[in-house]
């Protein structure tokens, strides 16, 4: 029972990151119908930078904040100089575009920060581990029925739920979140209401990207150190955390990504043969079954319009 | 007083011209129709002056020249279209339709949602499907919702592409009805596009007749229904 408690929550704080990331593939995908490709490499992107802010003393707290600022220009960049011009020719040349960006910011990163493991104090890292946005002290977790939960962990899915919440009231209650519905639902009309779409999407994608850079630190945190692959199987999970939930659902985003981490944990503590090496194929399993059962997701909606 | 005048107006798309210079007045207060066949560039004028396609010529609204506007500054200046094929946001609830419609408007939420309420009085089957999904209501009903959508924004002038397609008689007539009672109260200017004309002239005050992109005719409804020839290329009798 404690180990079940203990894998499931470990999956839970797990699929958070998960969720972050599947959070702005959803908003992307809402706001332009694409699949954003880069979106891990974006993540990944502003996760060395926040490292970098490290290395300057700058700490977490701040430098995670100028991270996710960073992701905000970085998506409303990709939006505006990249995706906005192809978009008019064809939806499969974004998708192209996307790859494209996904293959130059990886190289970007080599060529910054080079291709070993960061923090290195080989390299002359001052930060001896990639600093965590909680206490991760071996001795910082609390003891519930008997199983050991990290602070970390608990931290983790908490900042998930409470970004879910302003999320949630962003997109409810304010004018710029009826834009971005209004804009994903018919792009034409929310012209002709006066919305200037252009800057909306600009706006969805920065947003993205900053959640994304979020998930991207939270990530280097848990494995301690940055590198030019760290964000490739997460991407991969997270796709499967949007297609589970529904690809233009931000609930479902979080469920899905929270659902991915429970379900590959469980799979890989309890299955023998999944392990840690198979977990990957989870996720590749739950994309296809999603696909065939249930195309739009938990909570996606199908397209159906009465005319 | 003149509301709206475009002097020459031409519009396209890529390399095709669909509106060869057009000269249209709409007076304030006035429902002006645009009657065409299919193809003669009914909707391609609603979109030029509604900004969302590129144009050339002048186009005046209120003796101010927007041709060279974005579509947003035009709504913010008091113009609204009703797109054909009605345009709700499907995904959104009735409600967030309606509200969405008063993007442009800077007065704060209590007035909008008063006028929310007004026009759920106007049209009380929207009332009923408040919170449905835009989407699953009817023609008539989203026809309906796309008009109360653009008279949130409280405009001068609205624009209409055909309400009446794919609608039955008899809710084509009420939608003309509400059109007409806004019209006399409140002085609410239309224009409006058709192809079907009977309904459309019974409350016109003038009449421009559209083929090919080029205005072929033009005058008060009863003048053009004494003309035989357009009676019988529109009116059918």
């Amino acid at each position: 029972m404690e180990l079940f408690l203990q894998r499931t929550v470990d999956g839970l704080s797990e699929g958070s990151v998960y969720a972050l990331l599947a959070l702005g593939l959803v908003i992307i995908y809402r706001g332009t119908g694409h699949l954003n490709f880069a979106h891990g490499e974006m993540a990944l992107f502003c996760a060395y930078a926040v490292y970098q802010f490290g290395e300057w003393g700058i700490p977490i707290g701040i430098a995670v904040v100028m991270g996710m600022g960073v992701g905000f220009l970085v998506g409303a960049t990709a939006e505006v100089a990249l995706v906005r011009p192809v978009a008019r020719k064809s939806a499969f040349a974004v998708f192209i575009v996307t790859i494209g960006l996904f293959q130059f910011l990886n190289w970007l990163d080599g060529a910054i920060w080079g291709g070993q493991q960061l923090p290195n104090t080989g390299v002359g890292s001052k930060q001896v581990s990639y600093p965590s946005l909680f206490p991760a002290a071996d001795d910082d977790f609390v003891t519930i029925f008997g199983a050991e939960i990290t602070i970390k962990s608990l931290g983790t899915i908490g900042l998930v739920l409470v970004l879910s919440a302003v999320l949630f009231f962003v997109f409810n209650r304010t004018k710029l979140g009826l834009a971005m519905r209004a804009v994903a639902s018919n792009a034409d009309s929310a012209k002709l209401v006066g919305i200037r779409t252009n800057t909306v999407l600009m706006f969805s994608w920065g947003i993205a990207a900053a959640i994304g850079a979020l998930g991207g630190v939270v990530t280097a945190g848990n494995a301690q150190s940055v590198s030019q692959s760290l964000m490739f199987s997460v991407f991969i999970y997270a796709s499967a955390a949007a297609t589970l939930g529904g690809f233009d659902s931000p609930l479902g985003a979080v469920v899905g990504g929270l659902a991915i981490g429970v379900i590959q944990n469980l799979t890989a503590g309890y299955v023998e043969w999944v392990g840690q090496e198979m977990k990957v194929g989870v996720s590749f399993l739950v994309i296809v079954a999603v696909l065939l059962v249930k195309p739009s997701g938990l909570f996606g909606t199908a397209k159906v319009e009465r005319v | 007083m003149t509301l709206l005048r475009t002097r020459g107006l031409t519009a396209g798309y890529g390399p095709v011209t669909v509106l060869h210079g057009l000269d249209l007045e709409v007076a304030e207060g006035e429902i002006v129709v645009i009657l065409g066949a299919n193809g003669a560039g009914k909707t391609t004028t609603m979109r030029a002056i509604s900004g969302t396609i590129p144009r050339a010529g002048s186009v005046e609204f209120e003796g101010h020249d927007v041709h060279k506007s974005a579509p947003d500054a035009i709504v913010r200046g008091g113009i609204a279209q009703v797109p054909q094929g009605r345009g709700t946001f499907p995904e959104l609830s009735v409600e967030d339709n309606l509200k969405v419609g008063a993007f442009v408007r800077r007065d704060g939420g209590g007035t909008i949602g008063t006028d929310v309420l007004r026009w759920f009085e106007v049209f009380p089957r929207l009332a009923e499907r408040r919170s449905q999904r835009a989407g699953s209501l009817s023609g008539g009903e989203q026809q309906m919702l796309a008009i109360a959508r653009a008279l949130m924004s409280r405009p001068k002038l609205l624009l209409c592409d055909e309400p009446s397609m794919g609608l039955a008689p008899l809710i084509t007539q009420e939608l003309f009805q509400v059109l007409e009672r806004l019209n006399k109260e409140e002085g609410l200017s239309v224009l409006l596009v058709e192809q079907n004309a009977n309904l459309a002239m019974h409350m016109a005050d003038r009449v421009y007749l559209l083929e090919t992109g080029r205005i072929v005719a033009s005058g008060s409804a009863a003048e053009l229904s004494a003309d035989d020839s357009i009676r019988k290329a529109y009116l059918g009798f």
